[in-house]
């Protein structure tokens, strides 16, 4: 087992080094940007698979805590001078509205079952929305606003630097997280919560720390969205944020954490090819299409995504027995 | 006697829990069969999992001597079997007629017929026949559960703890209209209530921790102060 | 005082389009516990059948039965494909038919183009009738008395026929149900399949109403339908009625008198209810 291990975090290694040397390889304007798109969209994925995947709820309104860190940060740069100080206290701002905004929704929400939660946090999220769309002096509603990023980041080269350490950052905080005791009560919650509860676990106490915790990582991504387009707008509070991260979380493997961050890098490469297709052919611009039939067929047949596909084909490949996850035996069972 | 019910090293997962772990059960046409055992030992899952509302996972049941256990929960009831649940299974907004109602599979005259029989047999629902199912009295409810299970023509009735929960005087009621039932049904009975179950019981099987272990004629039970005592814990 | 009606009427109107979408969504939750994120779906597929057919046969009742068609076959295919595999996981329910909601919008493209489509009323329900000060447009009016006749009809259905009662009891105890020799899934796939027919047919009477038809829209009213299928009660019928109806006078209120609060009045509106009566205000249950 311990070899098992030490042999993946050599693996997240070399993957890490060849991410950090990548820019300095290549020439491509391109596939920076692209990259740094990726991590961003990779930690807000993370953040939603601590919900999802090991704690089991469906949150429907994540936007609204990548939003939140977009505003803070957008604002923070244009109110006061665009330095890299001024960035770091907004991303803190951010990450404390985020764990305050987190807790008290937490506490509202978490004691609703599956689809009543999945409606508040709907309404929650909207109603941020309206007031990110009415609070005009402050956002400037849906036209939204561009300010100026600190000089630093005027190198692309320095921003992907960044965003890929607060992609692996937020990779080893979250790893950590749900290997300690308190992450092994969340999976015990997936699994079985009135077991749980019956063990004498406060669950609503779990809950609302993992939501604060996956609040404020998205936060994280939205201040760094804000940085990456040096503009915001309401489009950071919609509903296509959360359906982002959701597809990202369910293709890429639910409960797996490095499932999220290929689920971000699939689809967001997917979609810039894609994309550039549709000029020759229209039918590519219904990309999404394509990743919705995926995306139904991950949930029903390929529960763990794509790196559950990956870890099982290994453990084919050195002739193991496949260990069925117990989560996907047990939905295996229910469908 | 011909063996209506029969079920042979019946095994039963609720989840990932083992409940039934080799459960062998017969019941013979005409008598009444009741299964004892502890509280969590397994007799309504038995009753569920003849139902095929907890699918056994290997075993065999056969009915009539045709095996059922793969067949879904309406087929099992098609082919002739009625079921009163432990809470008897009332639709609580609906009245006593809807009750029944939904329990009809025609209007032929013979169901007209048996319906006319549960009314005599249960006059209290023919007096409450308005009046929603969640309204009534639990002997109430019990009697609605039997002539609901009764009117469909089943050959045996599998009769979930009828005395739970009821008043002396009424579980009085409740045995008697199950010697009526047995007259035109057979009869396979859950109870934890010992005096009713050896009122009322032909044949006894024992389950504990989801396995048979003694089955017989109710007399012997009722002499055996020992089997009682470990296996019932009374006596 | 004619400004008072009209803001009612317009209400009335809106909350009847919202009840067509909320009926299916109500009755599919408490028979099967299956909460449907897709029906939305079913809905713009209602609007844009109709809108096509009427483009194509200049017929508003062929119109009505291209749009009940279309919700047929694919409230078949859904329930079929998206619905039967996660009976009894809610979250996977979720997922699930949130995905194929993305699916069903984005077809909506492929089919009838990217572009929204202009939707006419017919000429015999188009223009108003004027009493007194008070003007009343005649497909308003129409809308709400179709709401009112569905919600007769499916009360009709539900109480005095087999099949309703069936339902009814289904919604109490499936097991008891299947216990008695019915045979659920099949009433389950019915009511799936008549649910969907209801959406389209909201979709369809939507199209004129609103003039244009969108493949975003499916979003926007499914989310409605939950609305007031969550502040009704999940799994009731009248509370839905209800609901639409105060959802609908509420958006066309605040909408004239605090415009800036009208998008944010719906969701005011459900999170008071869950948080305080999380079962919703006409519990089906319990």
């Amino acid at each position: 087992m311990a070899k098992a291990l030490s042999l993946h975090n050599g693996v997240y290694l070399i993957i890490a080094l060849a991410l950090i040397i990548f820019p300095f390889v290549t020439e491509s304007r391109t596939w920076t940007i692209l990259l740094t798109q990726i991590f961003i969209f990779a930690i807000l994925a993370m953040s939603y698979d601590l919900l999802l995947g090991y704690t089991g709820i469906v949150s429907f309104g994540h936007a609204m805590f990548f939003g939140i860190g977009a505003y803070s940060t957008g604002i923070f740069l244009k109110s006061f001078e665009p330095t890299l100080l001024y960035f770091i206290l907004s991303i803190a701002c951010g990450m404390v509205l985020a764990a305050i905004v987190s807790f008290f929704v937490g506490i509202l929400t978490l004691r609703l079952k599956s689809h009543y939660f999945a409606m508040l946090t709907l309404a929650l999220s909207g109603l941020f929305l309206v007031a990110a769309e009415k609070w005009r002096t402050l956002t400037y509603g849906n036209d939204g606003f561009t300010f100026r990023a600190p000089e630093i980041f005027q190198d692309r080269l320095v921003f992907y630097l960044v965003a890929l350490g607060c992609l692996l950052a937020s990779f080893v905080f979250l790893k950590r997280f749900v290997s300690s005791p308190m992450g092994r009560v969340l999976i015990s919650l997936r699994e079985n919560e009135s077991r749980t509860a019956s063990l004498g676990f406060k669950t609503l106490h779990y809950k609302v720390i993992a939501s604060v915790a996956a609040g404020v990582i998205a936060s994280l991504a939205g201040s760094l969205y804000a940085i990456s387009l040096r503009f915001v707008n309401t489009s950071v509070m919609t509903m296509d944020i959360t359906l982002d991260a959701l597809l990202m979380t369910i293709i890429g493997g639910v409960g797996t954490l490095i499932g999220p961050i290929l689920g971000a890098g699939v689809i967001e490469l997917a979609q810039h090819y894609l994309s550039g297709l549709a000029r020759e052919n229209p039918i590519f611009e219904r990309w999404i299409i394509l990743f919705g039939i995926l995306y139904i067929l991950a949930v029903i047949f390929f529960p763990r995504g794509i790196a559950g596909g990956i870890q099982s084909l290994y453990l084919k490949l050195r002739g193991k027995k496949v260990g069925v996850h117990r989560s996907l035996k047990k939905r295996v069972v229910k469908s | 006697m011909a063996n209506l019910l029969e079920m042979r090293n019946v095994h039963t997962y609720i989840g990932e829990y083992h409940i039934l772990q080799g459960v062998d059960f017969t019941a013979s046409a005409g008598q009444v069969s009741v299964l004892l055992g502890r509280n969590g030992a397994g007799k309504t899952t038995t009753l569920k999992t003849i139902m095929g509302l907890h699918p056994a996972k290997s075993g065999t049941i056969l009915f009539e001597g045709k095996p059922i256990e793969k067949l879904s929960t309406h087929k099992i009831a098609r082919s002739g079997l009625g079921y009163v649940p432990e809470d008897q299974g009332i639709f609580s907004t609906l009245t006593v007629e809807e009750n029944i109602r939904v329990a009809m599979r025609d209007q032929s005259d013979a169901t007209a017929k048996r319906i006319n029989y549960v009314l005599e047999l249960f006059p209290d629902l023919k007096k409450f026949w308005k009046k929603n199912g969640g309204n009534l009295s639990g002997g109430q409810k019990q009697m609605l559960s039997m002539a609901r299970a009764f009117i469909q023509d089943s050959r045996l009735l599998l009769i979930d703890e009828p005395s739970k929960g009821l008043a002396p005087v009424v579980i009085g009621k409740v045995i008697e209209a199950i010697h009526e039932l047995k007259k035109q049904s057979t009869i396979v009975l859950v109870e934890q209530n010992f005096r009713m179950a050896s009122k009322v019981g032909d044949t006894f099987t024992l389950i504990d921790d989801g396995r048979t272990v003694h089955t017989g004629e109710m007399g012997y039970l009722i002499e055996n102060e020992e089997m009682k005592r470990k296996y019932l814990g009374i006596g | 005082m004619e400004l008072l009606i009209n803001i009612f009427v317009n209400g009335l109107a809106t909350g009847m389009l919202i009840f067509l979408l909320a009926a299916g969504l109500t009755l599919i939750f408490g028979l099967m516990d299956v909460l449907n994120f897709a029906h939305g779906g079913l809905f713009v597929w209602g609007a844009f059948a109709a809108v096509w057919t009427y483009t194509a046969t200049d017929s508003f009742m062929l119109a009505i039965l291209g749009a009940l068609l279309t919700g047929v076959v694919l409230g078949f295919v859904t329930e079929k494909l998206i619905i039967a595999p996660v009976y009894g996981n809610h979250v996977q329910q979720i997922l699930i038919t949130l995905g194929f909601m993305l699916v069903l919008t984005e077809m909506i493209k492929v089919v009838f183009g990217p572009n929204q489509l202009a939707a006419g009323v017919p000429s015999y329900l188009a223009g108003s009738f004027e009493i007194g000060d008070v003007i009343l447009i005649k497909y308003r009016l129409f809308i709400i008395v179709t709401g009112f006749v569905v919600f007769a009809l499916i009360q009709f259905i539900l109480k005095r026929t087999k099949i309703g009662l069936i339902v009814r009891a289904g919604v109490l105890n499936k097991d008891m149900v299947q216990a008695l020799g019915i045979h659920i899934k099949k009433v389950f796939l019915y009511t799936f399949i008549a649910g969907a027919a209801l959406a389209a047919f909201g979709g369809a009477l939507m199209a004129p109403y609103s003039g244009v038809v969108y493949a975003e829209m499916g979003l926007e009213f499914g989310i409605l339908a939950f609305i007031v299928v969550v502040i009704g009660g999940m799994g009731s019928l009248p509370g839905s009625l209800f609901a639409a109806i105060l959802v609908g006078l509420a958006g066309s209120f605040m909408a004239y008198y605090v415009p800036d609060l009208s998008l944010a009045v719906n969701m005011i509106l459900m999170a008071i209810v869950l948080i305080f009566r999380p079962q919703g205000l006409f519990a089906a249950r319990g």
